[in-house]
């Protein structure tokens, strides 16, 4: 058995896709694995992955071309998931997609076989990382800094900052912003009139990002009074309220009370 | 006489936002939208939210009146001319500027607009389209807003404010027109579905020059709602439910809003709810309700003449299922997606995950699981390739006690078993049949 271990992002586990499938072992023979702090096995040979944009690239293409763009974006998110087999499991998957024995409609649907163990997997993760991506489009905090840039701050259990990019620049073109995962050590950054790019292993300036402008305080006053003053007393129940908004993505929001 | 002082924009914030809590509709879905690239904002067409407030409803738009200095004397509102409350009134500004300043913090996803009539209808309406021109041109605003209608508004009003707005609602307040005789003694049946009548006609007429002229304008792409108040006139669950369908059929609405009586006004032709609003009720109704809008069923479907009310117990699908138990146990490998849609446990997205599931393998229990099938509800009423999750009764009286326990354990408390008939006392039975009758 060898095992591909690779970078944790879509690059890095297409390259050991590409790898994986180049080396001619033998699907049955070979393992991908995310590169993370877990014992070796015993019986297994590792193998290294470089993530490799080019290789990267082309497996990409080869997915959206033979398999849809529906069957893409799910891999594509399934891959931002927090999840340990994650990268077979999106093996299995395109392994399956682009096997000769089966024709070009059919490969578009094979990520509908649910009742295959592994497409069933990335399946359930990419759904769940969509989850998440869609409730940060709701629950990311700006601030206004004093040089009028936009920031927040999220710890997100999936790398979702990829999905949000596109989000976030089409609402606020003209905006500076900037999107910082403590979860992930990445930061989102937007240029008004241009488009968005990820930073990886970047914490903001520490001082920079405490020094709001002008009117921030009496924005984020008048924020949590209205979010005080919209709730109807007599309907009040605090166990609705957190099931729709878990404790985790408070930490950084603005009518969290605990916030400031 | 009236005593005016200048208030803050926080002091006004409080008071308007608080007078527009009661109107339910939050919901900034219906239409999607990508920005221009010289604005700011953009719509998603599954809607956002962006906060909760403490009683658990989501807070996605600003939601805000203009002015809670109301003319009308409406007996259920906060806001009627003869309630002593602090009154003021925003400015077309001040509610541009709040919008964007919380739009591009992301604390909201746009803006509702609301009023208390000022002065006339007409004056009113008037403001409210000054300020969603004001906010989309001046301020180039491109997210959603929904703006309510003033019934009695003249008729251009309302089509100017159609193509700025992305909703627009008329509140039909009360489901019958004599139940808004009585409360509403400046507002007519036939006043707000006036209104009503002139956004579909013109929303039809826009759809047709779309058609021709990708790039016209669009009037009200988010199609219109509107909201009654439940509990506080004696009408049953059959008539609400009905005058929702009639409305969904004839005026082609995207919503309607339920929102259970608050009490904030003393007085003799309000009822007094001891128990408080009716919440559970109000939370039936939106069941049957998407059962109207998503599952295909009809009204007379769910209740009847004789069955005007909905099962407290149970929810409206369950409480159809169980009523019509020799449509079951339905075959999920081979029913239609309608069959599937019907029951309980499957929605339509699970229901269309089976559709596609099931073309490329052999379906089990564990794989509808995965697609988001309650099983909890649905092993009772379902097979998979012939067989039943577990040994199961399709009998009513069985079903009904294993649904209403809370269902923590994984497997139903009694499958298949046989038991001593008895004439009389059967603990689990007596306490069945208190819930059915």
């Amino acid at each position: 058995m060898i095992i591909f271990e690779c970078e944790d992002s879509a690059d890095g586990i297409f390259t050991a896709v590409y790898d994986a499938w180049a080396s001619r072992l033998g699907h049955r023979n070979v393992r991908l694995q995310t590169r993370a702090l877990r014992t070796r096995e015993l019986f297994a040979e590792y193998c290294e992955v470089c993530p490799d944009g080019g290789k990267a690239e082309k497996v990409a293409r080869t997915i959206r071309r033979r398999m849809g763009e529906e069957s893409y974006e799910m891999i594509y998110r399934a891959a931002m998931a927090r999840d340990d087999e994650k990268a077979d499991s999106i093996y299995r998957v395109v392994v399956l997609g682009l096997s000769p024995q089966i024709s070009e409609r059919e490969a578009a649907d094979v990520i509908w076989q649910l009742t295959d163990p592994a497409v069933c997997h990335v399946f359930e993760l990419a759904r769940r990382v969509w989850h998440e991506a869609h409730r940060y489009m709701g629950f990311v905090r700006f601030r206004e800094l004093e040089n009028g840039v936009l920031f927040s701050e999220i710890d997100a259990e999936a790398n979702v900052l990829p999905l949000l990019g596109d989000h976030f620049a089409d609402r606020f073109p003209n905006e500076n912003f900037m999107i910082c995962d403590h979860g992930h050590a990445a930061c989102l950054v937007h240029r008004a009139a241009g488009p968005w790019c990820l930073l990886l292993d970047t914490e903001p300036d520490g001082a920079l990002r405490h020094q709001m402008s002008a009117n921030e305080q009496e924005m984020q006053q008048l924020w949590c009074g209205f979010c005080s003053s919209i709730s109807i007393r007599e309907r009040e129940n605090a166990r609705l309220q957190q099931q729709f908004w878990p404790l985790r993505f408070r930490k950084w929001m603005t009518e969290n009370p605990d916030f400031r | 006489m009236r005593i005016e002082k200048s208030r803050t924009l926080y002091e006004k914030l409080n008071i308007l936002s608080d007078a527009a809590k009661y109107d339910v509709a939050c919901t900034s879905s219906g239409t999607d939208r990508r920005g221009s690239g010289r604005g700011v904002g953009n719509c998603i067409a599954p809607g956002i939210c962006h906060s909760f407030s403490a009683d658990g409803r989501c807070i996605s738009l600003l939601k805000i009146l203009f002015s809670n200095d109301c003319v009308f004397d409406c007996k259920y509102c906060i806001n009627r001319v003869s309630n002593d409350v602090e009154r003021a009134s925003f400015t077309p500004e001040e509610v541009c500027r709040l919008t964007i300043e919380f739009y591009r913090r992301n604390y909201i996803e746009g803006l509702f607009l609301s009023s208390g009539v000022l002065r006339t209808p007409a004056y009113t309406a008037e403001l409210l389209y000054e300020t969603l021109y004001k906010l989309r041109t001046e301020y180039h605003f491109e997210g959603y807003i929904h703006v309510k209608l003033i019934p009695g508004a003249p008729g251009e009003l309302i089509e100017k404010t159609g193509y700025l707005a992305d909703r627009v609602s008329v509140n039909l307040e009360l489901p019958t027109a004599e139940s808004l005789r009585l409360l509403a003694p400046h507002k007519t049946r036939q006043r707000i579905l006036a209104p009503m009548r002139q956004v579909q006609l013109a929303r039809t007429e826009n759809k047709n020059e779309l058609t021709l002229y990708r790039s016209a304008p669009r009037f009200v792409p988010a199609g219109q709602s509107t909201q009654m108040i439940i509990g506080a006139t004696p009408e049953n669950d059959y008539q609400i439910i009905s005058v929702a369908e009639s409305l969904y059929r004839k005026f082609e609405l995207k919503r309607v809003f339920y929102s259970a009586f608050v009490q904030v006004n003393e007085d003799p032709l309000l009822p007094v709810l001891p128990g408080g609003p009716p919440l559970l009720r109000e939370h039936r109704l939106y069941q049957a309700d998407w059962l109207l809008r998503y599952y295909d069923f009809r009204a007379d479907e769910l209740l009847s003449e004789r069955h005007p009310n909905f099962n407290v117990f149970l929810d409206p699908k369950c409480d159809w299922a169980l009523s019509h138990l020799e449509t079951f146990p339905v075959e999920v490998s081979r029913a239609d997606y309608r069959t599937l849609l019907r029951v309980p446990g499957i929605g339509p997205r699970s229901a269309q995950r089976i559709v596609r599931a099931r073309r490329m393998g052999t379906l089990d229990y564990d794989t509808l699981r995965r697609t988001g099938v309650v099983l909890k509800r649905a092993v009772y009423f379902i097979t998979c390739n012939g067989r039943q999750m577990y040994p199961l009764k399709l009998d009513e009286d069985f079903i009904l006690r294993n649904l209403l326990q809370d269902g923590k354990r994984g497997i139903p408390t009694e499958t298949a078993t046989y038991r001593q008939m008895s004439l009389f006392d059967d603990v689990r039975f007596a306490d069945t049949c208190g819930l059915t009758g």
